[in-house]
């Protein structure tokens, strides 16, 4: 047999994810955060919950986690950033979302916010913004559906009309996550009116108390306050807070999804749930059933962080992995969906939300409130999967 | 090789218009004659050849060229040759024979010493003059057994774990196969002589690793089968039109592709995990076991949404699609199925150390 016979096999990137391994300084890192929860642990403040980084809100935790340098850590040193790659960041939330920790006031700002300003701002809007992000005393929120712009998220009706020094917006945004509590919101807007309707938009850093916002609770069905609806009655936006250019807030938006799509949070929102069910397994010495749904499930766990720091090490090393982004992203929220289900049927338990807090059938009864979320957040899943056939088309 | 395996060989007929190489361009008896000269996979990005890799392949290596005879339907026992059986010998310090090779694990062996030493402790046949053993039993569905220059059994003996060797002339064979038409034959052994020279006594530790590797190297064989569903889905979707255009316009159509896709990239990465491991060594335990779990577990998901997109042709021999099908369902039950490899990744979990053991690697 002779090798140059064969035809070559063609590669199929979007199912090829780099190897990755993970530096010495990652390791280290690990075992600090590791220690570093242990002692919030003891504190009272990490309390082990699923979908802390929607719903674990402590300002004073998220500082405690800048002074360690964990926040905007990817972000460069000169703004005040630990000028460390995404791999030392990937470690840092895992670590935390694992323990269950409440991250979600510094979230958006440290993986959105933070480098959108970084790539797309100006350098006074850098040096104003990223400091202050990296020592968490400034919290984003993102303030891009509207009533009737969800998946179709170019249709959107904010306007942005130009005034003599600035823009005035006027318009609704809608599940705009942490509004009520945080300090800015970077928000997608028409600023001309074009034939392509992906052109003509644009993005803003607004101030959430800046006159003529009105901030109103959307309440989720669990009865929490973490979604709002955001009227923008003729907000003055001076010019300096135009992120990035006019006209380019499409593209500027979708470089965001990578940054969105694939991080830990997409699969490890219900893994407390199951660092619970483990607990009660242990007292009543699981059955060879419970052990095998147990192992699928960690099986598949381990695959999708496989997968997910793949995206991690795209990212580490300048790439933009959209598809493999919008990939892990259906797989792994699916699985936290599912992860609900079967936990629920390892164990039967009713859940329970009046039950003592941080027991099991209370654990269950919140992963499983917030669990139709997971899907719809940050894209839904069909549209995503519109994304990856594309992506493996067009290779 | 022996006759059998090249009449076999011929059955195996791949559309030659698919992306993937014909089965057929494949002369096997020339890649395994000549061990030392054979061509190595070593760019995995760019594998031009499925051969069986050189002697020193790193884990890596031998991984993305299992993956590639899966991928390819390979008619012959490269991942088991390979990933299994040579290092197996190696680790015990028997020597390798060219040519393919197999293995299997037989608990149920009856197993005595041929020579028994003449003051024995115990019952009679616990100590012997040398390790010449006595053996009976059958060793079940034993992969490419007809095939094979010679078989690795590991069995457990009165006196302990071991390893030794055997041709499958030294047997009366029951020829059998999985549903891919791979041949896995029975082999009756009846108080067969196995002489102290392809005899070693071995460590549970290297019992362990036997399932452990033939584990992983028949979760290879399914990451490439998979990905060859994806090809031959992908192909088709676009290629064929109903309603005025292709299947890949669809909606619906997409929605399933996408899944597929993410299943093989889930598989793919579960497998590549333990590349850069020493499949003997304590952190691979974990990774192998959640790479054979989730991919016996995806496999019929993944054949599910092939044959679905590919409608009534996908079912026929006309189609290579069952050449991948046929062996996802097949592997994914050998050597271990999900539930086997679920029980044992999950049996010394806790809730505490269940995030360490998954942050273990990378
Ligand atoms: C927990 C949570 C937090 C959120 N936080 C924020 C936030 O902080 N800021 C913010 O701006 N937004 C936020 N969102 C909004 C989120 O981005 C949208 O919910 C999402 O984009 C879907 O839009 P929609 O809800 O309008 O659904 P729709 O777009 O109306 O979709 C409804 C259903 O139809 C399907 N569908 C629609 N179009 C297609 C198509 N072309 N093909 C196939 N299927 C289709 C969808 O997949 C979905 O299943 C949040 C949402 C949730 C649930």
């Amino acid at each position: 047999m002779s090798p140059s016979t064969l035809s070559p096999t063609p590669t199929l990137s979007p199912i090829a994810f780099p190897d990755v391994a993970l530096p010495e300084s990652a390791r280290r890192l690990r075992a600090e955060v590791r220690a570093f929860a242990d002692e919030e642990r003891a504190r009272g403040t990490v309390l082990g919950r699923p979908d802390s980084w929607l719903a674990g809100w402590d300002p004073g935790f998220s500082r405690r986690c800048a002074e360690r340098g964990w926040v905007g850590m990817a972000l460069p040193t000169e703004y005040g950033g630990a000028g460390r790659g995404f791999l030392d960041r990937y470690v840092v939330i895992e670590e935390l979302l694992a323990a269950g920790a409440p991250v979600s006031a510094h979230w958006v700002s440290d993986r959105q916010a933070g480098p959108s300003i970084l790539q797309h701002g100006t350098e006074e809007q850098r040096r104003f913004f990223l400091p202050r992000i990296a020592a968490g005393q400034c919290f984003f929120s993102i303030g891009m559906s509207e009533k009737n712009s969800g998946s179709d998220l170019a249709s959107v009706a904010t306007r942005a009309e130009r005034t003599a020094d600035g823009w005035r917006l006027t318009g609704t945004k809608m599940w705009t996550g942490g509004a009520h509590v945080n300090d800015y919101a970077i928000v997608l807007a028409r600023t001309d009116d074009a034939e392509d309707k992906h052109a003509g938009l644009s993005q803003f850093i607004v101030d959430l108390r800046a006159p003529g916002v009105r901030i109103e609770p959307i309440r989720l069905m669990s009865g929490e306050h973490r979604f709002n609806a955001v009227h923008l009655e003729g907000v003055d936006v001076p010019d300096g807070m135009l992120l990035g250019e006019r006209g380019s807030g499409w593209k500027q938006v979708t470089g965001e999804l990578a940054f969105e799509r694939s991080g830990p949070e997409r699969y490890l929102s219900t893994f407390p749930l199951l660092v619970s069910l483990l607990r009660e397994l242990e007292q009543r010495s699981a059955t060879a059933e419970q052990l095998v749904q147990v192992g699928i499930l960690t099986a598949r766990l381990h695959s999708v962080r496989q997968l997910s720091l793949g995206v991690a090490a795209a990212l580490d090393a300048g790439h933009s992995p959209d598809t493999q982004a919008a990939l892990v992203k259906d797989l792994g929220t699916r699985l936290e969906g599912a992860l609900v289900d079967t936990v629920r049927s390892i164990l039967p338990t009713p859940a329970d939300s009046h039950a003592t807090p941080g027991s099991h059938p209370e654990l269950l009864a919140f992963a499983l409130l917030h669990s139709p979320g997971y899907t719809l957040r940050g894209g839904t899943n069909e549209i995503l999967r519109g994304i990856i056939t594309r992506g493996l088309e067009q290779h | 090789m022996n006759t059998h395996t090249a009449a076999l060989m011929n059955t195996h007929t791949i559309d030659t218009n698919a992306p993937v190489i014909s089965a057929d361009a494949y002369d096997t008896t020339a890649f395994y004659t000549d061990a030392g000269a054979v061509p190595t996979v070593t760019n995995t990005t760019a594998p031009d050849a499925v051969a069986l890799p050189s002697p020193g392949a790193s884990t890596a290596q031998l991984l993305a060229a299992a993956q590639e005879a899966g991928r390819r339907s390979v008619p012959a026992p490269l991942a088991e040759t390979a990933l299994v059986a040579r290092p197996l010998l190696r680790r015990a310090g028997l020597p390798v024979p060219d040519g393919p090779l197999s293995y299997t694990i037989a608990p149920e062996l009856t197993i005595r010493y041929a020579h028994p030493a003449p003051s024995p402790v115990g019952s009679a046949g616990c100590l012997g003059d040398d390790n010449t053993l006595l053996v009976t039993g059958t060793l079940r569905r034993v992969p490419w057994a007809r095939a094979a220059t010679a078989v690795v059994v590991l069995a457990t003996a009165p006196f302990g774990p071991v390893l030794f060797t055997l041709t499958p002339d030294q047997a009366s064979l029951t020829p059998g196969a999985n549903l891919a038409e791979e041949p896995r034959d029975d082999l009756h052994l009846a108080t067969l002589e196995i002489p102290a020279s392809h005899v070693r006594r071995i460590s549970p530790e290297l019992l362990d690793e036997a399932r452990l590797r033939a584990a992983l190297a028949r979760s290879a064989l399914i990451a490439g089968a998979a990905e060859r569903c994806v090809d031959l889905t992908v192909a088709h979707t676009t290629a064929r039109t109903q309603f005025g255009r292709p299947l890949s316009r669809f909606q619906a159509v997409k929605q399933e592709e996408a899944r597929l896709i993410e299943e093989t990239a889930l598989v793919r990465t579960a497998v590549q995990a333990a590349a850069p491991l020493d499949p003997g060594g304590p952190a691979a335990h974990v990774v192998i076991a959640a790479a054979k779990t989730q991919a016996s577990a995806s496999a019929a998901e993944i054949a599910r949404i092939a044959h679905q997109l590919h409608g009534a042709i996908g079912i026929t021999q006309l189609n290579p699609l069952h050449l991948a099908t046929t062996r996802l369902w097949s592997w994914r039950d050998e050597d271990g199925d999900e539930t086997y490899w679920a029980r044992r990744l999950a049996r010394p979990l806790t809730a505490t150390t269940l995030w360490p053991t998954l942050t273990t690697t990378p």
